[in-house]
């Protein structure tokens, strides 16, 4: 066992191929930082995010002979993840919120997307950004997640969103500016 | 959470879940790639049509149409056949896209790889003569494609614009009696004028394409006689100062 917890993701793999226990320490590996992707896309309790996330191990399970070694395993899984969230929310026909972050999180977030350092703001101006980082669609909050909470490169981005590197770019930049025009239109000033 | 990896392992025992097997991944991926090829073996099919037809086009008679060259491309573009070769190109661009890597292409890289794929295929299928062929096709099949696209038979059927051709049924003097493409019956008229190309026989039974001026509903002043494929130029090299004059009495 000590052995198997040594090993690669590319290995740990092969292995649970043949093996479901394998299986199991990938899951160990990975059930943090997919746990907290998963609730900071969503709104969700933390049983349902656990739910999703068994959804997405038994997927990512179900398609282990579809992983390529040339990709870091953790974007194949953060992409599989990806996925189940954005079927999630198409079963249940609702919008995803990110108000689930946490303080820190947010504070990371808020601080990279409109250069606003944490001792500068108050907890008012620090709120009515959330609210907007709230209002953002989609596509531009995961993004900026992914990008400023998560800090994936730009590369890991690509193979989770499956997106060209030229458009991660451009959402990157396209949310921050939605965001600070969201903040012009509501007058905050925090600078 | 440490019960979350246990119930996910259980769950994958219990209903006996297992990976699915890889050819089916690999015969998915194939699958999408012979699709991709086959749309661009498409759109090579269609670049060789748009090429017959604007090849067998007498591209140096827009003067004698009042136009210049640029009006007279864009009255005889195969536009269907271009919007549709567009359409062709998009989708294998947004296919390649869908590929299992293909975000990671860069997008010039796949446009060019596309065009060139295009072009490749379709010089080939040019050369075997398929363009010509499925267009003979698609006008006996489809009558409004025949009546919207510009062919040879449509620019040299004009007679009161000046064009005609047809088949010579009898050469008599300097009068030739021709059947047009509709099967009317016409007397040309040759004169010390009318240039004829060096590479034309008037024989019975050759098809000729003629210049000139329409007399009436049956008679037609030649000024210039080229056979029907090509312009009669004889190889390259040789000019207007090549062609003989048909002069008869």
């Amino acid at each position: 066992m000590i052995e198997e917890k040594a090993l690669t993701d590319a290995q740990l793999v092969e292995s649970a191929k043949l093996n479901p226990e394998s299986f199991g320490f990938l899951m160990e590996r990975y059930q943090g930082s997919l746990f907290h992707y998963i609730r900071r896309l969503t709104q969700l309790q933390n049983d349902d995010v656990q739910d999703l996330l068994q959804e997405v191990f038994i997927k990512i399970y179900q398609n282990l002979n579809a992983y390529d070694s040339d990709l870091k395993f953790s974007s194949w899984a953060y992409r599989i993840a990806h996925n189940q969230v954005i079927d999630h929310f198409r079963r249940v026909s609702s919008r995803p919120k990110t108000n689930a972050l946490e303080d820190y999180e947010w504070d990371k977030l808020i601080q990279a997307s409109v250069h606003l350092e944490k001792e500068l703001a108050n907890k008012d101006c620090v709120e009515k950004i959330k609210s907007c980082i709230q209002d953002l669609p989609m596509k531009y909050k995961e993004i900026l997640i992914l990008r400023f909470v998560e800090e994936k490169e730009y590369e890991e981005i690509m193979d989770i969103l499956r997106k060209p590197k030229g458009t991660v770019a451009t959402l990157i930049a396209r949310g921050k500016q939605e965001l600070k025009k969201k903040m012009k239109e509501q007058s905050i000033d925090c600078f | 959470m440490k019960n979350l990896i246990q119930d996910t392992l259980n769950k994958i025992k219990q209903e006996h879940i297992a990976p699915e097997p890889r050819w089916k991944f690999l015969s998915r991926k194939i699958g999408i790639w012979i699709g991709i090829i086959a749309v661009v073996a498409l759109g090579a099919l269609v670049i060789s049509v748009v090429y017959f037809l604007l090849a067998q086009l007498d591209w140096d008679v827009y003067p004698l149409m009042h136009q210049n060259i640029f009006t007279y491309g864009l009255s005889v573009m195969p536009y269907f056949w271009l919007a549709f070769l567009a359409v062709l190109a998009l989708l294998a661009f947004l296919a390649v896209r869908k590929t299992e890597n293909g975000y990671r292409f860069n997008w010039l890289l796949i446009v060019f790889s596309i065009a060139i794929g295009i072009l490749a295929i379709g010089f080939f299928i040019s050369r075997v003569g398929w363009g010509g062929r499925f267009n003979g096709m698609m006008m006996h099949q489809m009558p409004y494609y025949a009546q919207n696209v510009a062919t040879k038979e449509k620019q040299w059927m004009q007679p009161e614009a000046g064009f005609l051709a047809g088949t010579i049924h009898t050469v008599s003097g300097s009068t030739l009696e021709i059947d047009d493409l509709n099967n009317s019956t016409w007397n040309v008229q040759l004169t010390k004028q009318t240039l004829i190309r060096p590479s034309v026989t008037l024989a019975q039974g050759q098809m000729i394409k003629i210049i000139g001026t329409r007399k009436d509903a049956q008679n037609f002043v030649a000024s210039e006689i080229r056979p029907w494929v090509g312009q009669g130029m004889m190889g390259s090299g040789q000019g207007r100062g090549m062609m003989n004059n048909f002069i008869r009495n």
